[in-house]
């Protein structure tokens, strides 16, 4: 969908990459100064390289042998930035709607109702970005990215100034907006849980080259070299509270009930959980008996092994990742399709606020 | 005598023309020293900021000699319209223009920079072309301090004397503003007429600063609560 092979040559800094960018969710990932922003701000246009070119759909976006450079406002090409970028002098409707206003009435996609009601902001429509939280701040920046009908949308570290409960709701937003819109994207973090909840690819960066790609279980797996200090996977979602008087909290999670710590919220909130890969444990039938109190069924999405470690996929309401050495894979005979049961400690359920 | 209401009249006529004349070539500048870097930028910082620093006379005798009679701008106003460009009304609007320039140029870019350039960039990347993100974007987010600029310069023009007496002369109905009014009131002892103008000149003066200020403050809080450009 997008080619592109750039050079670029800064004081500080040299950009020099090849490759491809297809229909699903690509993601960037590398450590900071790695040139993951100049990357994408060369493909919307902001940043014009010294050499190279890039295509979109067959359309030369840049090329400098021919001496082609298509300003930004013609790429149409949306970009999803750190801090929203929302323009603080117009009110979230007609943030969202500068774009959308500006694109050609043919080419108009998506309706900046829809997508304000898809995104939540329906209420919020008549306030100026300095009323907002973060959360509503980057919302709405997607509404107004994704209401200029994009081609493709960029989206660079979108998520990077947000606590843990907001960055999971707007994961879950990007989620059912490719599903929904079958937009390509590409995320650029650093966060290795933000990529595998969200990207098929992975692109990997370091110092202003491409270091590899890959799928985002092979990067977990530590399959492929990787630059930075991978941080242990953490599965979030949400969960309703059933009882948050006692010492031990207990919540609801597709019909199952989990034990927690202790909980803040009341009965009907809804919470969102954090339970680390490598302290889930599958079990084939249903264990009884035993001190860790929490056991949720599900069924073998996908298994990934390689170098000893592996990693299998369990889709027990949300999708869960569970951290295991490869000989357990072999010994147990885990297989995609597979029902199983997880089992964890309540001590070891993380409990993010919702505020 | 020509009355008081033709003088002041005649020198807000000059002092506006002089806005049309420096707030386009301000804006221009300013978008060139707060958004560009080029060759030159220096010199021509200190280029735009010189008529603060010579005396106004200079700057009227150097316009005397771009626009006179002998000069190429002045043989080819003669041509086109007949007669001098040099002492009418226009070469007053022409110095206050110069004399008012610095002022504008430097509040204009201090308003400029404290736009957050990412903004223009989110607007080119939706769709705007670069007039329409300088019209909907940055101006919008800028124009406290653009009218604050605005307002600096026109009573800087309308104050303008030095460099208009050489390149305009004092020609009452004509060139005679204010400040000339009040210079010849003054020498020819009636000093109640030069009185009331000054009168009138001080007022004009407080009440635009002190909307001045006002826009100031109000510019600075909208850019510290902003949480955009709060980094």
């Amino acid at each position: 969908m997008i080619t592109f092979d750039l050079r670029l040559d800064r004081q500080n800094f040299k950009l020099d990459v090849a490759g491809e960018i297809g229909r699903g969710v690509t993601a960037v990932f590398g450590p900071s100064g790695a040139g993951k922003s100049t990357l994408l701000s060369a493909l919307s246009g902001s940043t014009k390289p010294d050499h190279g070119s890039i295509k979109m759909n067959n359309e030369v976006l840049f090329s400098s042998d021919a001496d082609t450079w298509l300003a930004p406002e013609r790429r149409r090409i949306g970009v999803v930035y750190q801090d929203g970028a929302l323009f603080t002098h117009l009110s979230v409707r007609k943030n969202i709607e500068f774009g959308y206003k500006l694109t050609p009435p043919d080419d108009r996609k998506f309706q900046p109702d829809q997508l304000m009601s898809l995104l939540g902001l329906s209420q919020l429509v008549d306030r100026k970005p300095g009323q907002l939280s973060g959360g509503e701040r980057q919302r709405v920046a997607i509404a107004r990215a994704i209401a200029a009908s994009p081609k493709i949308l960029l989206l660079d570290e979108p998520l990077a100034s947000l606590d843990v409960a907001r960055k999971m709701s707007i994961l879950d937003y990007l989620k059912q907006i490719h599903k929904t819109f079958e937009l390509p994207m590409v995320y650029v973090s650093h966060s290795i849980s933000e990529v595998v909840n969200l990207a098929d690819t992975v692109i990997r960066m370091k110092d202003g080259k491409i270091t590899g790609s890959s799928t985002s279980v092979d990067l977990l797996l530590g399959a492929v070299p990787v630059e930075t200090d991978i941080e242990k996977y953490s599965n979030q979602f949400e969960a309703k509270i059933i009882d948050s008087s006692g010492a031990i909290g207990i919540v609801e999670v597709d019909g199952v009930k989990i034990s927690t710590p202790r909980l803040s919220g009341d009965s009907g909130d809804s919470v969102i959980l954090g339970i680390g890969a490598n302290q889930l444990i599958v079990s084939l039938g249903k264990p009884e008996r035993m001190s860790a109190r929490n056991v949720l069924p599900g069924d073998i999405q996908n298994v990934s092994a390689r170098n000893g470690r592996a990693y299998v996929e369990v889709d027990a309401g949300p999708n869960l990742l569970v951290e295991l050495t490869e000989s357990a894979v072999h010994d147990l005979d885990l297989k995609m399709g597979m029902p199983v049961h997880l089992v964890f400690k309540s001590s070891n359920v993380e409990v993010y606020s919702d505020n | 005598m020509t009355s008081e209401a033709t003088i002041i009249l005649l020198s807000l006529r000059i002092a506006a023309l002089a806005m049309l004349i420096a707030i386009p070539s301000g804006m221009i500048l300013a978008w060139l020293l707060a958004r560009k870097d080029f060759r030159g930028k220096f010199l021509l910082d200190t280029l735009v900021s010189l008529p603060l620093a010579v005396p106004p006379v200079v700057i009227g005798y150097f316009l005397l000699w771009s626009i006179g009679g002998n000069s190429w701008i002045g043989k080819a106003w003669e041509s086109l319209f007949g007669g001098n460009l040099a002492f009418t009304w226009l070469a007053a609007s022409l110095a206050a223009a110069v004399v008012a320039l610095p002022l504008i140029v430097r509040s204009f870019a201090a308003a400029l920079q404290g736009v957050d350039p990412q903004l223009e960039t989110a607007a080119r990347v939706l769709g705007a072309g670069p007039w329409r993100t300088f019209f909907t974007v940055t101006l919008p987010l800028a124009y406290r301090g653009v009218l604050a600029g605005v307002l600096l310069g026109f009573v800087r023009a309308l104050s303008e004397f030095g460099a208009t007496i050489v390149v305009a002369g004092n020609i009452p109905g004509s060139t005679q503003g204010i400040p000339s009014a009040i210079f010849t009131r003054l020498s020819t002892g009636d000093t109640g007429t030069a009185w009331r103008l000054a009168f009138v000149s001080i007022a004009i003066g407080v009440a635009a600063l002190l909307v001045h200020n006002l826009l100031l403050n109000r510019a600075k809080d909208s850019t510290e609560k902003s949480p955009e450009t709060a980094r």
